[in-house]
């Protein structure tokens, strides 16, 4: 446990003190998060758009704010293993569970905190817009993102493993703009309907769009808010364990 | 029967077609601080590798104080510290951070981590850069701070590979003061590609040419295996094949 919290405090510190994650991971969310309201206001109200409505587009920009966590997962691996800084890691009593929790700890813990200043401009957003949010489908939504903030977290670690450090950050960009659009963050799938509806469900994304949105909402059915949380839980308890396998078989091999 | 702190019997690695190291043996004293030597490709970080438990041998044994690097591997690295040829720092983390990261992953805690983190600034004389990020500081201090790294677990043998690759005259000196400073106290495996390092710093020197051994001895012995004097024509003599073994 001391490794873990140890390992996990450098990767912390190492991530916060790079101004390029305040950017990624807070400013631009925050970003998106103002033009698309600005976007939404030239909506004319009869068109029946509430896609970019602060109720719905909260969450979905809690989700995109998750893809960059994911970049800066893949980052901290794969330069990590560029240098030599993996190879004097491996000499230590450090065991590869070790390795895996102590890069996903802090990363999962900054997913949580970079939810709250989206929340907040949110409100301020809904007061300004006449739109309510209610705290408590916020603090709902909150807990539901956890999920979400480890499969994208464990997505990083897996490209972070597998890829270089050169590779794993264009790897990376590709899901964050496939991600936002087949997680329906910028559109409305499900009245698109059609052939792109049945992919984005066969991908975690969507389902992590729809279950935040559905708590913020307070809207609690098995069909709009349980059966997307378990699909978002069982693609991360799948893409958490192919990153482990990842990980401990490239230590091994590293150490052959 | 005698323990030494490094022991190679029989080492052999292979990548493919190519045999990296064939059939090293070698035995290092607790307290030596002994200088593996030879050209680009000779087999000596391959050796490094597969001493501090980061490779898997072909064939034979690496044992450290006795234990098996490839069936104790975990008793090993309690035991070890490297600082690897690239310097490998934590760049936004400050030196004291560093230090007090690689004593927490060996299990230090609290005070016991501090007094050792003061006394690896100490010792390296890293007191008024301790608050500095890693990478604001210059090649000569990163692999400073890498050496002190590698230092902080206290252990029975340090392995330094290539540690002075790339630095300028004073800083080599520097670390070189820093090196002399540890002789006696715990074992040291250096590589090297410089000849004034080993002859300054190594008790027994060891030459590998295309992975095997090709010399081992105390520079004076070697002068007088070769006919040769002064080590860089001692290695000459030795590359080019005019060795005679131990």
């Amino acid at each position: 446990m001391n490794r873990i919290r140890a390992f996990a405090l450098r990767n912390w510190k190492e991530t916060l003190r790079d101004p390029l994650s305040y950017i990624f991971c807070l400013g631009f969310p925050l970003v998106m998060l103002g033009i698309m309201t600005v976007v939404n206001q030239s909506i004319p109200a009869n068109a029946g758009l509430t896609i970019f409505r602060i109720d719905r587009l909260s969450a979905g920009v809690a989700v995109f704010g998750h893809s960059f966590i994911m970049l800066f997962a893949a980052l901290s691996v794969a330069n990590d293993r560029a240098g030599a800084f993996l190879v004097r890691m491996y000499t230590t009593p450090m065991k590869p569970s070790e390795f895996i929790c102590g890069y996903i700890l802090p990363l999962w813990l900054m997913a949580m905190a970079q939810a709250a200043p989206i929340w907040a401009a949110s409100l301020a957003i809904g007061a300004a817009t006449g739109v309510s949010l209610p705290i408590g489908g916020l603090l709902l939504a909150w807990a539901t993102l956890i999920p979400s903030a480890l499969l994208f977290i464990g997505i990083g670690v897996l490209f972070g493993t597998l890829f270089s450090e050169k590779a794993a950050p264009g790897m990376c960009s590709i899901l964050i703009s496939l991600g936002s659009f087949l997680g329906a963050i910028w559109f409305d799938a499900e009245s698109t309907g059609g052939v792109l509806l049945t992919v984005s469900k066969a991908l975690p994304f969507f389902h992590c769009t729809k279950s935040a949105r559905s708590a913020v909402a307070l809207a609690l059915s098995f069909e709009d808010y349980g059966r997307p949380l378990l699909m978002v839980i069982g693609w991360m308890a799948l893409i958490l364990a192919l990153a482990v396998l990842a990980f401990r078989r490239r230590m091994r091999a590293d150490l052959a | 029967m005698n323990t030494y702190a490094v022991e190679a019997k029989n080492l052999t690695k292979r990548y493919g077609e190519k045999t990296a190291v064939d059939g090293l043996n070698l035995r290092v004293a607790e307290g030596e601080l002994f200088a593996l030597l030879g050209v680009n490709g000779a087999g000596k970080t391959t050796t490094i590798r597969m001493l501090s438990c980061l490779s898997k041998p072909d064939g034979g044994e690496a044992l450290i104080c006795g234990r098996s690097c490839q069936r104790e591997s975990a008793a090993v690295k309690e035991i070890i510290g490297l600082s690897p040829q690239e310097t490998a720092v934590a760049g936004n983390l400050t030196v004291r951070e560093n230090l007090t990261f690689m004593a927490q992953v060996h299990g230090l805690r609290g005070r016991d981590a501090d007094a050792r983190v003061e006394e690896m600034l100490d010792l390296f004389r890293m007191e008024k850069t301790a608050n500095a990020r890693a990478k604001t500081l210059s090649g000569g201090w990163q692999r400073k701070l890498s050496i002190a790294m590698a230092l902080i677990s206290r252990p029975r043998v340090l392995f330094l590979d290539e540690p002075t690759l790339g630095l300028d005259v004073l800083a080599r000196r520097e670390l070189w003061r820093a090196i002399e400073a540890l002789k006696g106290k715990i074992t040291i495996l250096l590589t090297t590609h410089y000849m004034e390092e080993a002859e300054h710093l190594a008790d027994r020197i060891a030459v590998m040419v295309d992975g095997r051994l090709s010399a081992l001895g105390t520079l004076a012995e070697l002068e007088q295996a070769t006919g040769q004097s002064g080590l860089e024509n001692v290695f000459v003599a030795i590359a080019e094949g005019g060795a005679k073994d131990e």
